[in-house]
């Protein structure tokens, strides 16, 4: 897959129509994507889904009111169809002094965005390899899980998946360019059975470069996380040390970063408006939501409006630094981008988004951590968390699974137990970060304890 | 209305078979939307014959000939072009936006195994090609045969006709009516901090060609309405709660108490109520969950386990036809043909005709949720249940209306013979099911205590959870009073898709209740 001129041209085409049709500002951009997907089960192939396609979006600005408009079919007449009807709907939206095309002022560059090769954004081998090749790699997946041990008895999900696009990105304002972006990855849950007793496990891992996705190791991860669930049961109410394992912390993580929009914040939606410079964790607790992040799943040059992508400390040392910002809730909040404009496609005007979000990793081995609980929870898994977790008042009630720590040790799996408390009371009562920073898509968080969580025995 | 009616017909007469190019001699409407509406003759809903195909029926032909031609066991063809206008409110500020997409998806199925790819093109060429590629991909070494599948274009008596059309109602009007429902939401009360509104017109034409030689020819139009109000008190406790409706059909079904009107007051009151709310209790106690949406919950938690690849990947529902799934007098029944919903349609996204399927009768499990692969697996007919999001997908086996039938008890007789426990009104907070093993979490969004047989107080932060094949079995009561809900919620399998809901008020046993409140014990 290669870039096409024919794009950037289409791009400016739409802006010099909108321009000409007496929009103040306007932005186009054009994504061509080329995807597979990969479903297993039984060891064979389920599903192969092949995709190629390419999309345009515009946003025109007139007024101070802006309007979004989206089509997959390419053609100058169409864009030229698609930008009419924008300029006529746009009269009837409502002006917002805060409406913007993100300018060159904010440090764009024109051209093919140098600096993607350095941010490691791409790999065009994964375009290049075979279908038949990433079957195998799909199998290999599936077969690693089910291969863990004979107690691991059957496949749920096995998904290999990936995917490479090229962005093209113009608007009145002088930016022009474009970059391309490749991904690849895969999950596998499969079930474990020791008589009546089932439980299922999974895992998937997702990386910008072919050669890095490695299907064995993950679905080997899968089988393991079935397997040691068996015999899990329930425990008597009980409050003690809590440890919070990566691939459960990165939904914690998931979950305060949408309250950090400032787009939320601004529209008093979020729990953390108002708390800027506030303390709102311990002070080992250093959140940073890094766009460049060399070969992030998540890293670009820019974002989806053309301004550079950048690293945002957003909680440091336990103290709330800023939201994230696109344009509009910069002009509003008058500070700067910090370049989170998403957009998950041509058919997406975009909105507030993180890029690569990580809690620092500490000194402290995920061992130790546990090594200095005598009693205490390992947590691996919480349902609900959208639901479970009051929006008003951060109080949460979260039906979870996990082990329990005995002398430093897993000793046996739990299930049917609920975690309650206060989320901002369980940040400030973070007390030690692991040095095991794991990446799950595009969250990635190291082991961390809490000096005590609520158990309720639901068993 | 009259003289909208009147411009309409006007522009259309104008604009037909002029494309792109005749957009700009049009005012005020999406021109877009109305491209496509041009082009399909949806006022029917389903046009029958061969007429006003995306494309010929003789490169359809053609197209399937080539996908056939390396020993596939089946496959079809998807056409499908769709126009969505949406309208949003948020922060006071009103704004429209429009998306129209288009692309052929090609599905080739050998020994069990599918195999897929789509295109955004209409080219004949690139057709042939995508076909070609699709049917080497499913070879596997297989020999070369002659296709040739003649198409006989199928039609039915079910029709989803779209009153108005999005084209009859100028933007500007629909403006005018998203500043009335905002300025609504915002003067409802001192205390409404936020209000959002969204509505979504959807247009989707599509054309499906199968090596069994079936044709079809539909077109849908979805209008969506969601409302979200947030509130705030003078301590500062901030609350939201939403509403929402679906249809297959225009603005004209958007009147009574599915009105846009009614459904941003019930986000308000809702939203004010939980503000007066106290912490849920907590504990395994009778839980009445109230008509209508609640349907959502064995949706999510028993629906998905009964979805011909999730049993036969080894959901809890496997292996249980003939046996029972269900306490005594539950009946589950899964709907594609109730008009104007938003899971029913005249065929499937792979050709079968709709039906209702009864899924649990008198509490034992009867029949399963098929489409032709997976129900081929299960040795069982498809129920007409294989449904795609778009083009860009293969078809799997998906719900459409899904509801438990009503039973003979009165509401009220309900709530009176429960001592103590919680009424839900809806589950709006949101959830998490795993749909394999049907372990559900779901927040509730409306929510009260029924003490001494009466609701009284409302409750706040109160979560449900258990598994779903554990609730059907522990509901002791199922009330006369059945009610379906058109939601515009939308299902997301891995694809999403519209779906409705539906029950009368039941009484379960066996949820965990989470809260912040006492902890309760079942009394009865």
């Amino acid at each position: 897959m290669k870039e096409k001129k024919e794009y950037m041209d289409l791009a400016a085409l739409a802006v010099d129509a909108a321009r000409k049709a007496g929009a103040d500002a306007a932005e186009a951009c054009i994504s061509d994507t080329e995807s597979v997907q990969i479903d297993v089960s039984g060891r064979q192939v389920e599903t192969v889904n092949a995709v190629r396609e390419a999309g345009i979006g515009v946003r025109v600005l007139k007024d101070q009111k802006l309007a979004f408009g989206s089509t997959n079919e390419l053609s100058r007449k169409s864009i030229q169809g698609l930008v009419q009807d924008l300029m006529k709907k746009v009269v009837f939206h409502t002006p917002d002094e805060f409406n913007v095309i993100a300018g060159k002022e904010a440090g764009q560059i024109e051209g093919p965005w140098a600096g993607h090769a350095e941010l490691v954004t791409y790999d065009p081998r994964i375009a290049e390899v075979t279908v038949q090749e990433k079957i195998k790699r799909a199998i290999e997946l599936e077969a690693s899980a089910l291969d863990t041990s004979p107690k691991v008895v059957g496949s749920m999900i096995t998904i290999y998946q990936d995917a490479t696009s090229y962005i093209y990105l113009a608007n009145s304002n002088g930016i022009a360019g474009w970059f391309p972006a490749a991904g690849c990855g895969g999950v596998a849950m499969v079930s474990a059975a020791e008589g009546d007793d089932h439980q299922s496990g999974s895992y998937s891992r997702a990386c910008v470069k072919y050669a890095d996705f490695d299907p064995v190791a993950v679905g080997r991860k899968a089988g393991e996380n079935a397997v040691r669930m068996l015999g899990a049961k329930p425990i008597a109410s009980m409050e003690v040390p809590l440890v919070v394992a990566p691939e459960m912390a990165v939904q914690i993580l998931s979950f305060i970063v949408g309250m950090l929009s400032a787009d939320e914040a601004q529209k008093g939606r979020s729990l953390f408006a108002g708390k800027i410079d506030g303390q709102v964790a311990a002070p080992v607790f250093n959140l940073i939501d890094d766009g460049r992040l060399k070969g992030g799943l998540a890293t670009a040059p820019v974002d989806g409006e053309g301004v550079p992508m950048q690293t945002t400390p957003l909680i440091v040392d336990g103290v709330l630094k800023t939201y994230l910002f696109d344009s509009y809730c910069a002009k509003k909040g008058k500070t700067k981008s910090t370049g989170n404009r998403t957009r998950s496609g041509y058919g997406s005007a975009g909105g507030i988004g993180s890029t690569n979000l990580y809690l620092k990793p500490g000194d402290t081995p995920p061992e130790s951590i546990m090594g200095g609980i005598d009693r205490g929870l390992y947590l691996t898994e919480a349902i609900g968390l959208f639901a479970g977790i009051d929006s008003a008042s951060g109080d949460f009630s979260l039906p979870s699974a996990g082990f329990m720590i005995e002398e430093g040790k897993l000793a046996f799996p739990v299930r049917g137990i609920s975690i309650g408390g206060n989320l901002f009371e369980l940040l400030k009562a973070v007390d030690t970060i692991g040095s095991d920073l794991t990446w799950f898509q595009a969250v990635g968080s190291p082991t961390f304890s809490v000096k005590t969580i609520k158990i309720g025995g639901a068993g | 209305m009259a003289g909208a009616q009147k411009s309409r017909s006007m522009s259309r007469r104008q604009f037909f078979g002029t494309g792109a190019a005749g957009i700009s001699s049009l005012a005020f409407s999406s021109a877009l939307v109305e491209m496509l509406l041009n082009s399909t003759g949806c006022k029917s809903g389903l046009k029958p014959g061969l007429e006003g195909l995306i494309i010929p029926e003789d490169v359809l032909r053609k197209a399937v000939g080539f996908l056939m031609a390396k020993g596939a066991d089946f496959g079809d063809i998807f056409v499908e072009r769709a126009a969505t206008d949406a309208v949003t409110s948020d922060d006071r500020k009103i704004n429209t936006s429009t998306t129209i997409e288009k692309g052929v998806g090609f599905r080739a199925v050998k020994d069990g195994k599918t195999f897929y790819a789509y295109t955004d093109s209409f080219e004949p060429e690139r057709l042939y090609e995508t076909a070609r590629y699709v049917a080497d991909a499913a070879s596997l070494g297989g020999g070369e045969e002659a296709a040739v599948v003649n198409l006989t274009a199928r039609t039915s008596t079910l029709a989803f006709p779209i009153t108005p059309l999005p084209t009859d109602v100028e933007v500007g009007k629909k403006i005018d009516l998203f500043q009335g429902l905002t300025e609504r939401a915002w003067s409802a009360d001192p205390r409404v901090v936020q209000a959002m509104q969204l509505m979504q017109e959807i247009i989707r034409q599509v054309n499906i060609a199968t090596s069994s030689g079936e044709l079809i020819h539909q077109t849908l139009g979805l209008t969506e309405f969601l409302v979200q109000t947030y509130v705030k008190d003078q301590q500062g406790s901030l609350q939201a709660a939403m509403d929402m409706r679906g249809a297959y059909a225009g603005r004209d079904f958007f009147t009574g108490e599915n009105s846009f009107e009614t459904v941003v007051d019930n986000s308000v009151r809702k939203a004010l109520r939980l503000l007066e709310a106290v912490d849920s209790p907590r504990g395994v106690f009778p839980v009445v969950l109230g008509p209508g949406m609640n349907g959502v919950l064995f949706h999510e938690s028993c629906g998905h386990g009964m979805e011909a690849d999730l049993v036969f990947k080894g959901s809890n529902f496997k292996d249980q036809i003939g046996k029972h799934t269900a306490a005594k007098g539950v009946t589950l029944i899964d709907d594609g043909t109730i008009p104007q919903f938003p899971g029913s349609y005249a065929f499937d996204d792979e050709g079968t005709p709709s039906e209702k399927t009864v899924l649990i009768e008198d509490g034992i499990q009867r029949n399963y949720l098929c489409d032709l692969v997976w129900g081929k697996k299960l040795g069982l007919k498809s129920t007409g249940n294989g449904r795609r999001q778009s083009f860009r997908y293969p078809p799997v086996p998906r719900m459409r209306n899904t509801y438990i039938e009503k039973g003979t008890i009165p509401p009220q007789e309900i709530i009176a013979s429960t001592k103590r426990g919680i009424y839900v009104g809806d589950v709006g907070g949101g959830g998490q099911v795993d749909v394999i093993t049907g372990n559900f979490m779901m927040g509730v969004g409306e929510g009260y205590l029924i003490e001494d047989g009466k609701i009284t107080r409302p409750i706040k932060g109160a979560t449900l959870s258990g598994m779903g094949i554990q609730a059907l079995k522990t509901i002791d009561m199922v009330g006369s009073d059945l009610k379906m809900f058109p939601s515009a919620g939308r299902c997301g399998k891995l694809q999403s898709a519209p779906v409705g809901f539906g029950m009368p008020t039941i009484r379960v046993r066996g949820i965990l209740v989470g809260g912040k409140g006492e902890a309760w014990e079942d009394k009865g």
